[in-house]
């Protein structure tokens, strides 16, 4: 086909300053704002959080949800890499930014949430450090792989960049990613443990809140169950991505890697619905999910998004429909973030009679970081060869910025002859 | 793809190689955290309280007592008038609650302050060990200087016992701290020692379960089941109970004989014993990456020789 994926390309020809990243800009700016503030007055004036859910959106939702969405580097990685899915080679760098993204910004909303955050300093104290406790083994985990692995991971499309924008540094660009190209594996392998170790630990936090998660998601499995839920929700991310910027930025796309992206997904999706329910029918406590309460709701909920998410994913890989495909990823997303979000807010009930709703302050600022995160998004898919694009694309950017130069060329040409004149 | 001999072999090696790694690593762990499973003791001096719940009056002098004792700031946030906080906060450590039946018969009073677990929760979530149990009287403390104020303890505590302070730029964790300061000057805690009824005294631990078990063997039928809540339940506790009226109804939750910490992080604990699993992992994975990476160069430099263009990694 000739619309097959070959080269990331960045998004020419389009403007970055548009209206939709203005609005990015002015709620990300108004999320920095409010931290200011939420920095000086403390957690109980800004937030909704109390004594019994100590943990509000911040943590639940930015760090533990979102960088699900942002676990993309790390399953197709393995896909690519280790079950040599060759053809996905090619959307990992959209994968790797976004979860490089969604990293960093879940990192930083978590220093805005802790209270004493000055005392993070102890973690280059690794003597100081409790390995029993699971957030500990997040937080350590977590900082290095956004700041190592993944951060590394980023360097060749850097370099490409600077390759093609810089012609006389591409001697030492080339001497450079010879560097790159020896540590690489050993990187990427470190890429891989990490966050299969800091997504299933997500998972083990909410072990400690024993018998106040509810009976159908707290299970020995939740470690497991979570660093499932991140693989499926990294590919189902990275599928939503794809498309939504090949419709939005008019791209050609390429069906056969989308598909078999979908493919995976629905096996992941499937297989991990399965281990659910045998989990649950094993341990007898599947009997919780057919009481007439909220939560049996809620399970069947995320069970229905999932199993249409399942068969969207499936059914779209046989009609090859980007439609199907998009949809089949948002219901994956919609699902798993449930999913991952109930044991630790709608699912827990530390005390009767206790509720939590997130401030609208503790929203604009969690609204206010995903925001900034997607604009450096599209500043970088903008700049960057970042997204995928068949060849033809790669040649009509080289003819363009060709032409330019030589536009440039003509104008100062005639810049000078005019001085010299 | 064809196999050749040579690939077949080549496979085998790294099948076994992977294979045996595992079983290495596995009995590794499974050795090496034998020893650490087993359940936390009771530490040898340590010290506690014994709640009995038929003596109390409900006369909240304790509160007032540990107020004055902690330097907090009496909590009359609810009434101006009176210091009467709805439940634990930054500004009470301790606090007495009234539970009465539906039917209007039945009712007690309940002190709540921490229960100094023998194998605390909060100290298991505590990240940097903000949250510490004293090694010989088993106090749980807290230590701003290694607090991150992450609210984890809030979210383990099986008790809801820790409380943090959510105003301010400088917050903290309050909770019981046995009156440690009062303890190393020799006197016992504020709250036992005003006491009008002796509804909470101080004590060893040791010395606490008997008196609570001579209590039970005098007045056969006046305890809830004959039983000392703290002794067994959640691992044991340093704080005991006593109770006419269910444990559950006073708001002692039902946990079982096994500490939180061991009976939910046992597999965490398992599969993270000297990172044996993950270095494991990690070898088995780079080994993987390097042998598909000549592939991939390979396919790079058909690439480049196709399309002219300089390949990207």
């Amino acid at each position: 086909m000739k619309d097959n994926w070959r080269r990331n390309v960045p998004v020419f020809n389009v403007p970055i300053w548009t209206r939709p990243f203005q609005v990015l800009c002015v709620l990300g700016g108004i999320g920095l704002v409010l931290v200011l503030y939420r920095e000086i007055v403390g957690l109980g004036p800004v937030s909704g959080m109390n004594d019994a859910y100590a943990w509000g959106i911040w943590k639940t939702f930015n760090t533990m949800v979102l960088t699900g969405l942002g676990s993309g580097a790390f399953a197709i990685g393995i896909a690519a890499w280790i079950f040599r899915r060759n053809q996905l080679h090619i959307v990992m760098r959209t994968a790797i930014l976004t979860s490089f993204l969604s990293y960093i910004f879940g990192l930083t909303m978590l220093g805005v949430d802790v209270g004493r955050p000055w005392n993070f300093y102890w973690i280059a104290f690794p003597w100081h450090w409790n390995l029993h406790s699971p957030l500990l083994e997040v937080a350590v985990c977590m900082s290095i792989y956004a700041t190592i692995p993944l951060f590394l991971e980023n360097i060749p499309t850097v370099l490409d960049y600077v390759y093609d924008r810089w012609p006389q540094q591409r001697l030492s660009v080339e001497k450079f990613e010879k560097v790159v190209v020896a540590g690489y594996p050993f990187v990427v392998g470190l890429a891989y443990v990490l966050p299969a170790m800091h997504q299933s630990s997500l998972g083990a936090l909410m072990l400690l809140g024993g018998d106040r998660v509810s009976p159908l998601w707290q299970t020995p499995l939740l470690p497991f169950l979570y660093v499932w839920a991140a693989a499926f929700l990294g590919f189902g991310f990275v599928i939503a991505i794809l498309l939504f910027c090949g419709i939005i930025w008019e791209r050609p796309l390429d069906v056969d890697i989308l598909s078999q992206l979908s493919r995976i997904n629905a096996w992941l999706i499937g297989l991990w619905i399965s281990a659910r329910l045998i989990d649950l029918t094993f341990r007898g406590r599947i009997v919780a999910a057919f009481r007439p309460d909220f939560f049996a709701g809620l399970f069947w909920a995320e069970m229905m998004i999932l199993g249409w998410a399942f068969w969207m994913s499936r059914s779209a890989s046989v009609r090859r429909s980007p439609r199907g495909m998009f949809f089949g990823a948002l219901l994956t997303c919609l699902g798993g973030m449930l999913y991952r979000f109930d044991p630790t807010t709608t699912a827990f009930q530390p005390r009767p009679g206790s509720i939590y709703f997130p401030s609208v302050i503790e929203l604009l600022i969690s609204i206010g970081f995903v925001s900034i995160g997607a604009a450096i998004f599209i500043i970088l898919a903008k700049v960057l060869p970042v997204l995928p694009a068949p060849l033809s694309l790669w040649y009509e950017m080289e003819a363009q910025r060709e032409k330019s130069s030589q536009v440039a060329a003509a104008a100062i040409r005639s810049a000078a002859g005019q001085f010299v004149a | 793809m064809e196999i050749t001999r040579r690939d077949l072999l080549q496979r085998i090696t790294t099948g076994s190689a992977a294979i045996a790694v595992s079983g290495a690593v596995s009995a590794a762990t499974m050795t090496g955290l034998a020893h650490a499973e087993e359940p936390a003791k009771v530490p040898p001096r340590a010290v506690g309280m014994l709640y009995d719940a038929t003596r109390c009056i409900g006369c909240q002098t304790c509160v007032v007592a540990c107020t004055k004792a902690n330097d907090l700031q009496p909590d009359n946030r609810r009434d101006p008038l009176h210091q009467a906080p709805g439940d634990l906060n930054y500004r009470t450590k301790t606090l007495i609650k009234l539970y009465k039946a539906a039917d209007g018969k039945e009712f007690s009073f309940v002190k709540q302050q921490c229960m100094h677990c023998v194998d605390p929760a909060c100290v298991s979530a505590c990240m940097f060990g903000g949250l510490k149990k004293d090694s010989k009287s088993g106090v749980v403390t807290w230590n701003g200087k290694y607090c991150v104020g992450c609210r984890y303890c809030e979210v383990a505590c099986p008790y809801n016992i820790p409380k943090f302070q959510w105003e301010g730029f400088n917050p903290r964790i309050v909770k019981c701290e046995l009156c440690k300061d009062r303890l190393a000057q020799g006197e016992e805690p504020a709250c036992t020692a005003v006491c009008p009824k002796k509804a909470v005294v101080f004590g060893t631990r040791e010395e606490l379960l008997k008196e609570a078990k001579l209590r039970i063997a005098q007045n056969p039928g006046k305890y809830f089941e004959n039983r000392v809540f703290g002794e067994k339940e959640g691992g044991g506790t340093q704080v005991l109970y006593l109770s006419h009226v269910s444990f559950s109804a006073i708001g002692l939750p039902e946990l079982g004989d096994e500490s939180v910490p061991r009976k939910y992080l046992k597999w965490q604990r398992r599969l993270y014993s000297y990172l044996i699993l993950p270095a494991g992992l990690y070898a088995v994975l780079v080994g993987s990456i390097r042998k598909n990476w000549k592939h991939h160069e390979e396919h790079m430099r058909e690439e480049e020789q196709e399309t002219g263009l300089r390949a990207q990694l």
